[in-house]
């Protein structure tokens, strides 16, 4: 309909063919919107340079991490700055995560009690990290609205977990611009209040592409706390060597 | 004619009569009624813990009771199953579970429980959770997604019946396994620990969870009677397959067992203390109404009455005194600890102490036999003994002597 001239010539004649379809279409399209936000959002594979500041009504703190991703399982990350904490790292491969110490020298896998725990003190929590992609398997998604941005149309997606979905949240809900940039992402609980919410900001063409350099992830309940993720370098590649994702490249990141 | 005259003798002075009696009378009245409240709280302890998913007998495989987790299991379950049919006394309960350590989670809280996979129907008469549900509804043996919290964690995660539930364990693979569960009912307990730490879900849930395939983590067994516990566990120890390991209560609970030991004790150093107290009024009162009857005592020797007589007067009068206080003690013991189980005691107050021994939030006094028959026989045997001074001083009063006193 808006987004795809091939996919709206199928809706058109399945519409004629059986008007009461008309929604299985629209929600058709809004699972693509999801997954063309998140193919875009992790390109095929990127390689980045993250400022994280976490941020509490008392105190500040700044991290910067070097992120490798790629596809929508594979990701390494490695602090940077502050020198205290240079050299930990976490990776994230099928959907398991483990993080490395450089000063016990350990690699742990993080065992299922620490899934909902914050990953490095921040508002995103090892879950977040590890099962983002959920929302595209263990979610049915509509479209309920647009808006604009800049010039340009913004779907509003309701995201409902499937009912037997080992998801927590009872509703997610994403703003995706028609160019596929996610500028929005609210986590709801079962009685449908907004539990924390991430926003996308300064959009700045890089490497080829139109990207988000700010995300801020907030509490919905908590003011004056929020963790800030500013892209200083980003650079989106065809592919990433699979020794990159392996336990002793988190070891010896980069190499 | 002794006893007639010991009986008179103890009410010429009614008034030091009384107070002895008073203090007989509160002795055995405090023995009866905190050994029957100290019964109350081990009997609490005991039955919390057995039904608090122990049981009489487990069978565990080999290192769960060390180590908890989903690769300790018991794969034979035919053979367990064949066994326990063979073995097991006629009135026996016992059913399959699956109970490891996980991690709820929803939209805003998280926190380690117990997940516990039990076939919902045996598992009503085995432990507590079959009563215990206060809101909503058991679990159906079909119910896949249902799944049974405590009132304190509903309240903890400010969450309701019919919401959602995140479980994540282990599963045998070594991957994290996790599964959405409803809140289909809700548990009240006596220990709010007990709420918080379990949560029910049917077996074939967890199992499928967790890939167990089929396996469980333990067998638990009540027995109709607690006597047996250890002639039945040492069968089914000599007939189980392989290593599976028995365990009963007292090797699962070895705390409570303690207890139990120690109270004994207990209640015996706690009934020789308030006899000490009790002996000295005792001793004191019958001495003097010994000194009084100096004269007397004198008077009777000069006629020819024989020593061994006099004592036995009066060990008698001790004798009436003591059986006087005892029943009237006894009476009095009764009665209280049977006003006090109509209500109980509330504990509600220090429930934050008291759970942390694991007893309920009311506790009931309970009067076992063997703790009254042992004040009783405390306070008559040493009491009889400690007014043997007063009657052998008594018989010991030559006529002389009586005559040198006014």
């Amino acid at each position: 309909m808006y987004l795809l001239s091939s996919g709206f010539r199928r809706t058109l004649i399945f519409v004629l063919a059986c008007c009461g379809a008309l929604l299985g279409a629209e929600e058709t399209d809004a699972d693509r919107l999801v997954e063309g936000a998140f193919d875009y959002w992790r390109g095929t594979a990127s390689i980045a340079t993250v400022e994280m500041t976490i941020h509490r009504p008392d105190w500040e703190r700044t991290m910067t991490i070097r992120a490798w991703t790629r596809g929508q399982d594979d990701s390494i990350f490695t602090l940077l700055a502050p020198p205290k904490d240079e050299g930990n790292g976490t990776l994230l491969k099928d959907g398991e995560m483990w993080m490395y110490n450089p000063k016990v020298n350990r690699v742990i896998k993080l065992p299922p009690s620490m899934m909902s725990q914050a990953w490095m003190g921040s508002d995103f929590s090892n879950n977040d990290l590890s099962k983002s992609n959920t929302l595209l398997t263990d979610y049915t998604h509509e479209i309920v609205g647009t808006e604009e941005h800049e010039g340009k149309k913004v779907y509003v997606i309701k995201s409902m977990p499937k009912p037997q979905a080992p998801v927590i949240w009872g509703m997610q809900k994403m703003k995706v611009r028609e160019d596929y940039i996610m500028l929005r992402e609210e986590f709801y609980d079962e009685e449908m209040r907004l539990v924390k919410f991430m926003d996308a900001n300064t959009i700045r063409p890089v490497d080829g592409k139109l990207f988000p350099m700010v995300w801020i992830m907030r509490k919905a309940d908590t003011t004056g706390e929020f963790t800030r993720l500013d892209y200083l370098e980003l650079a989106f590649v065809e592919d990433l060597p699979d020794r990159l994702f392996t336990l002793s490249s988190l070891r010896n990141p980069g190499r | 004619m002794h006893f007639q005259l010991a009986w008179r003798n103890v009410w010429r002075n009614p008034r030091r009569t009384t107070v002895i009696l008073i203090a007989v009378i509160i002795g055995v009245w405090s023995m009866i009624f905190l050994n029957s409240l100290s019964r109350g709280f081990l009997v609490d302890l005991e039955e919390n813990g057995i039904a608090t998913l122990t049981g009489h007998i487990q069978i565990l495989a080999p290192r769960y009771h060390q180590d908890p987790v989903v690769d300790n299991r018991i794969e034979q379950t035919a053979e367990v199953r064949r066994l326990l049919q063979a073995e097991l006394p006629p009135g026996s309960v016992w059913a399959a579970r699956v109970c490891v350590n996980a991690i709820a989670s929803n939209a805003r809280h998280s926190s380690g429980v117990t997940l516990v996979g039990i076939e919902p129907d045996k598992e009503a008469r085995l432990s507590f959770i079959g009563g215990a549900v206060s809101r909503g509804e058991y679990l159906a043996p079909d119910d896949d997604i249902g799944i049974l919290v405590g009132q304190a964690l509903l309240d903890k995660f400010e969450t309701k019946l019919g919401n959602k539930l995140v479980l994540m364990s282990q599963d045998t693979g070594r991957q994290i396994g996790s599964r959405a569960f409803r809140i289909r009912g809700v548990f009240r307990t006596q220990l709010e620990f007990t709420e918080k730490q379990y949560v029910f879900v049917v077996l074939p849930a967890a199992q499928k969870m967790l890939k167990m395939d089929g396996a469980v983590s333990q067998y638990a067994v009540l027995l109709p009677d607690s006597e047996m516990v250890d002639t039945v566990a040492g069968r089914l120890q000599q007939a189980a397959p392989d290593d599976l390991e028995v365990w009963t209560w007292k090797e699962l609970l070895p705390l409570v067992k303690a207890y139990l030991g120690m109270m004994d004790g207990f209640i015996f150093i706690w009934n020789l203390v308030v006899f000490v107290a009790m002996g000295f009024g005792l001793v004191n009162t019958v001495l003097m109404a010994v000194y009084e009857r100096m004269r007397e005592f004198g008077l009777l020797k000069a006629l020819g009455m024989r020593p061994g007589r006099i004592l036995q007067d009066v060990l008698i009068e001790g004798f009436y005194l003591l059986s006087l206080g005892l029943v009237i003690g006894n009476v009095l013991g009764f009665v209280s600890v049977w006003a006090l189980a109509q209500t109980g005691i509330d504990l509600s107050a220090v429930a934050a102490g008291s759970e942390y021994f694991g007893i309920s939030r009311v506790v009931y006094p309970v009067l076992a036999a063997k703790d009254v028959i042992m004040a009783d026989v405390t306070v008559f045997v040493l009491g009889l003994l400690v007014s043997a001074y007063p009657a052998l001083k008594a018989a010991r009063f030559t006529p002389v002597e009586a005559l040198g006193r006014t």
